[in-house]
């Protein structure tokens, strides 16, 4: 098959077989109940899932479906605006994080989270990996560069930048942004990485090379990507989530989904019938 | 028919040419005739002495070395009181305020002081502080430029901080970093070259700032570096020696005009570069 034709192929057909260890891992993170509101905006309805240690999840779903509203209810970043709310439960090592109680910083220590556009910092490169790491643990100098080193070289970044880490980040390309982005995400060592469309700004060479991370990443992190390409979410997840209209519509094996899903409406969607 | 709409609306297209051109013309002329004759007027009574030499009494030749320490002194301190208090009110409108009532009632209350006439500060200045200490002096002159400084530097901050994307905050939030280390370290960094600008433009707004000064540092005819007496500054001597029957004293009023507007000139040069930087 050419190359062209591989492009043409409907999603269904072109399944790539990474996918059978779907091994039972404990689960990392209990969503429950959750609702969220813009205002008086309801974008969320009454969401339940469950999702598993050192695998990685999708979420698919049309525009405005949701689904990058419940990654930010993870680490509580829309509390940086008034007027949006989330109410439930995400239960986090048996503890709510949408507990006010829960401390932020700790939180998001715990949860990292890579944004479509890479947002890298205006300072040099290791400047831009140190910083969070930095702020959390008390390391010398030596130490810190050891971590900044073992970040890029997670993020598969490593060899491209070793030379000029104390350049400014801006110089990178929006590839190795997003790496970096990534870097310093994983630099103070998180359980959970939340990835909000990370690839969509990109070319597809640096989206293959971000969909590999990914798959090397999660033997170390849970991972939940949003994604509304649904040939990398079947690349690059054990599991997948399907909303629609803001409410979890079937969520299962991501090879159960995209195979044989139970849903009417998750069938249309992911044949390209709407979206 | 259409042939002669057409040409209707060439005709109608050049008429507003011509007209737009000789907005811009009428514009124009008057900047560079302000230019060109302090420059020519000037450009002769430019010497060393300038520099050298203190405001001289009628008649005798003399500088303006007493008047350019004294609004330099005055600008720096203007600076020093009005950027940070600035900085910190435009940093609480663009991070703190911005969804809040108060934010939005401190912007507005910013806006009025914007446009408060500078003669008006003046008055105010001259009331709590030359009338209290009884004399003028630099230090109530140097008040009376930062409170003019203060509403400039709070809105250029306020607008140099919002035009930092919500992406860069949230990305450094996500990361667990606290507030006050988001802003000091990433927020600023990210806004620096905005910030500078807003400072510079701040400070060529009050280099030529007269009215306030007249009746709060007065002026000097002689050298001191004490800020607790009448200090000598540019714009006043300007336009002492301008209103004067002398000549010596005429000529260094141009000499003064023109070293003010070269620096203000530099101030916006010098804005210029600071952007084309920060948008590399």
């Amino acid at each position: 098959m050419d190359n062209e034709a591989m492009l043409a192929t409907p999603s269904l057909l072109r399944f790539e077989p990474n996918h059978d260890a779907v091994s039972e891992t404990p689960t990392q993170l209990g969503i429950r109940h959750l609702d969220f509101f813009y205002g008086r905006a309801q974008a969320l309805h009454d969401v339940n899932l469950e999702i598993k240690a050192n695998a990685v999840t999708a979420i698919i779903g049309p525009s405005g479906c949701g689904k990058s509203t419940l990654l930010r209810s993870i680490n509580r970043i829309y509390e940086l605006y008034p007027e949006q709310r989330a109410e439930g439960e995400i239960l986090v090592d048996g503890r709510n994080v949408l507990d006010k109680r829960y401390p932020l910083s700790e939180l998001r220590r715990k949860v990292g989270m890579v944004f479509q556009k890479p947002t890298p910092f205006a300072s040099s490169i290791r400047n831009n990996v140190a910083f969070a790491l930095s702020y959390y643990e008390k390391l010398s100098k030596s130490e810190i560069a050891d971590r900044v080193e073992d970040a890029l070289r997670q993020a598969a970044l490593w060899d491209e930048v070793k030379d000029k880490l104390g350049q400014s980040a801006l110089g990178l390309s929006g590839g190795q942004q997003q790496r970096l982005c990534i870097a310093r995400t994983i630099a103070v060592r998180p359980e959970i990485l939340l990835l909000d469309e990370a690839t969509s700004a990109l070319d597809p060479i640096s989206t293959a090379k971000i969909e590999e991370l990914i798959h090397e990443l999660r033997e170390r992190f849970t991972i939940i990507i949003v994604t509304h390409n649904m040939q990398q979410a079947a690349r690059v997840s054990q599991r997948t989530a399907f909303f629609h209209l803001g409410e979890l519509i079937e969520f299962g094996k991501t090879r159960d989904i995209f195979t044989n899903p139970r849903v009417q409406r998750t069938q249309d969607y992911i044949t390209g019938r709407f979206g | 028919m259409t042939l002669s709409r057409a040409r209707k609306r060439k005709i109608v297209d050049g008429m507003a040419l011509v007209f737009a051109g000789a907005a811009t013309l009428f514009g124009l002329v008057w900047l560079f005739w302000i230019l060109w004759t302090t420059l020519q007027q000037g450009i002769g009574a430019l010497s060393p002495t300038l520099f050298t030499q203190m405001t001289p009494p009628p008649g005798s030749q003399g500088g303006l070395l007493n008047a350019f320490y004294g609004s330099a002194v005055m600008i720096l301190l203007a600076v020093a009181i009005g950027a940070p208090i600035g900085l910190a009110a435009g940093t609480y409108l663009a991070e703190h305020g911005r969804y809040t009532r108060l934010g939005t009632v401190v912007g507005f209350l910013n806006d009025v002081l914007l446009s408060a006439p500078s003669i008006v500060i003046g008055l105010f200045v001259y009331e709590m502080v030359v009338v209290s200490m009884g004399h003028f002096s630099g230090f109530a002159g140097a008040l009376a430029l930062a409170m003019i400084l203060l509403p400039v530097i709070v809105r250029t901050s306020d607008e140099a901080l919002r035009l930092v994307p919500d992406q860069m905050r949230e990305a450094a939030f996500a990361l667990g970093i606290p507030r006050w280390k988001v802003t000091l370290q990433i927020l600023y960094k990210a806004a620096l070259s905005a910030i500078l600008t807003g400072i510079l433009l701040g400070v060529a707004r009050i280099a030529g700032e007269t009215a306030p000064l007249l009746f709060t540092a007065l002026s000097n005819q002689f050298w001191t570096s004490s800020l607790n007496e009448p200090l000598a500054n540019l714009p006043v001597v300007i336009f002492q020696y301008a209103m004067s029957p002398y000549d010596e004293w005429h000529e260094l009023a141009w000499a003064g005009a023109l070293m003010l507007t070269l620096f203000v000139l530099g101030l916006n040069i010098a804005v210029r570069l600071i952007v084309r930087r920060g948008k590399r």
